[in-house]
């Protein structure tokens, strides 16, 4: 059976993150070794289901407790104007590329170790080098009746909103890009995984349903151009990251019918100036909190999210920096509708203003001169899914997009050049095993 | 008033079929479960619990191993909304979430009725559901409280 997945593996991932997944999954296979021999002598005394000990007990144990999934995606995007993953505005592009590769594995029936590599082409911002999206150990310390309570520790996705969490596997997205107001592709990394140590609870009710939370301490990772320039238009220094607080509570009425989520994050980054740069050693502190809600029938599922984004710029020693102390504003409206099991569609609107008290950038505009229509997005998305078989999925979507405010400034460096009004076209064709 | 009372007759008329439906229904598969899980009545939200796959141990701490047909199987369908209460879409949507985001495992799907029931013989601590014809002796079957 490893051999037949073995085999996949190496057909379809580069071997580089495979060795490195492979290298990361034996330290802790190692690190562990003690406490799992002592866990499978006792399954020995109890059960008697393994005739021996040593070698063949450790390779029992992995074959049943270790679980390796896999998935990847390619796109083709193709729009109007302004450039999305790519040089897409000139006939198109297959700019957009996803590979990851899991592995959980569960040595103690209370110990989890759980790592994914990511490999993401997307633009000037992603070049498709695999990391780390994540590696952590989770131990249930508290475990009665449907009651958990339990501690991670190590690189762990950061929880907020319903997507966040697994924003870059096609099959749990509701459309290729998801909405971008809320889960902007620009700054990913700095809200899709940190290194922190998060506790998490669950208690579930027979008529009121299930409460759960995550709540984590983290450094967040920032180094990576995209979210710099982004965050500090002409930064020529570094930003680096500071202790970080973020959280999130969710309810589920007992069939799940209804969901409901509230997430905040309390982020918070120094920036290092360059060796010429008229910036001052500054600190950004980022403070969103995002509220969301679904309602599931057998046929549809409805989807809202609402977020409003605090950003404080201080002591980077420059008016127009140290001034900015405002609020951003997100929100979609979702449907999904499922003909079957083969044919879904997708309906959404999402609306982005990146400063709530200057919705159109009119003010924006008037102090900088450049464009007002950066500062506002609002995307009408219309989308088919099809799931050919259990393991390959087909999509394609359409978008009216009127404004600019989430595109990628390293794909678009002149404002002056962005069309306000645009259309974007996508279809993504995904497997996973 | 005598119009409101033959709306009441026809109300428990109604219901009254829904029962037997659903007695019907209830008698063609069982929750199935390895014989050395020690549990023999399970409350529907523990059951829940179970095929989200948030329990990881039985209340004695062995490992739960949840064992489910293909997502598009009939019975998989009968059993999730029956059951659970949950449509299968659901399921398959939170062990995404879990298995992605490395929080937990999705349970392991099997092709047909017979492998269901080779696995729940062959598994301590496996749970599963099957059709009552092939319920034998070598496996515990599960009541609802």
């Amino acid at each position: 059976m490893y051999s037949i997945l073995n085999s996949q593996l190496f057909g379809t991932i580069p071997k580089r993150p495979m060795v490195i997944t492979a290298f990361f999954l034996l330290c802790l296979l190692t690190q562990n070794l003690p406490a799992f021999a002592q866990e499978t002598e006792r399954d020995n005394n109890s059960q008697n289901i393994f005739a021996t000990l040593g070698a063949s007990t450790i390779a029992n144990n992995i074959r049943e407790n270790l679980r390796i999934q896999g998935f990847a995606g390619q796109s083709f995007i193709a729009t109007s104007n302004n450039d999305v993953f790519g040089n897409t505005d000139e006939g198109g592009s297959f700019g957009f590329t996803e590979i990851g590769l899991n592995a959980i594995y569960r040595p103690l029936p209370k110990l989890q170790l759980s790592g994914q590599m990511l490999s993401r082409r997307a633009g000037e911002g992603n070049s498709g080098i695999p990391r780390l999206d994540f590696a952590f150990l989770d131990y249930r310390l508290y475990s009665q009746e449907t009651n958990q309570f339990g501690i991670r520790f190590g690189r762990l996705k950061n929880p907020w909103g319903f997507y966040n969490d697994t924003r870059d596997v096609p099959f749990t997205r509701p459309s290729i890009l998801l909405p971008q107001s809320i889960y902007f592709d620009r700054t990913r990394n700095v809200g899709l995984s940190s290194d922190s140590v998060q506790f998490y609870g669950e208690t579930s009710h027979a008529t009121w349903g299930d409460f759960s939370f995550q709540f984590g301490i983290a450094r967040p990772i920032v180094d990576d151009r995209d979210t710099e320039v982004s965050l500090i238009p002409r930064a020529q220094g570094n930003l680096s990251p500071d202790v970080t607080i973020l959280g999130r509570g969710l309810y589920e009425s007992p069939n799940k019918r209804f969901r409901f989520a509230v997430s905040g994050i309390w982020f918070n980054a120094d920036y290092k100036p360059g060796t010429a740069d008229t910036l001052g050693p500054g600190a950004i502190q980022f403070s969103p909190i995002y509220v969301s809600a679904q309602y599931n029938t057998e046929r549809w599922s409805l989807t809202s999210e609402y977020a409003i984004r605090k950003f404080r710029y201080k002591n980077f020693g420059d008016q127009m920096f140290d001034s900015q102390d405002f609020y951003g504003e997100s929100f979609y409206f979702q449907g999904e509708y499922r003909f079957s099991h083969k044919w879904e569609a997708l309906m959404r609107y999402d609306v982005l203003f990146t400063n709530r008290n200057d919705r159109d950038g009119s003010k924006y505009a008037a102090l900088t001169g450049l464009p007002a229509y950066t500062r506002f997005a609002k995307d009408l998305t219309l989308g088919l899914r099809w799931n050919i078989n259990t393991q390959i999925m087909a999509r394609f979507e359409y978008h009216r997009i009127n404004g600019t405010g989430w595109l990628s400034p390293l794909d678009n460096p002149n404002p002056f050049n962005l069309s306000k009004n645009w259309d974007l076209f996508a279809v993504q064709l995904s497997f996973r095993f | 008033m005598f119009i409101f009372n033959k709306s009441n007759i026809c109300v428990l008329l109604i219901s009254s079929f829904l029962v037997i439906t659903d007695v019907m229904a209830n008698d063609h598969y069982q929750i199935v479960s390895h014989p050395n899980v020690i549990e023999t009545d399970i409350t529907r939200n523990y059951l829940r619990a179970i095929f989200s796959m948030r329990l990881r141990t039985w209340q004695n701490g062995t490992s739960i191993r949840v064992f489910v047909l293909p997502d598009d199987h009939k019975l998989h369908a009968v059993f999730s909304k029956e059951k659970l209460n949950l449509f299968p879409y659901q399921l398959r949507q939170s062990w995404d979430r879990l298995v992605f985001s490395g929080t937990g495992q999705a349970p392991t799907t099997v092709s047909s009725s017979e492998e269901m029931l080779d696995r729940i013989m062959n598994t301590p601590g496996s749970i599963g559901y099957l059709e009552t014809t092939y319920v034998n002796d070598n496996i515990h079957v599960l009541h609802i409280k």
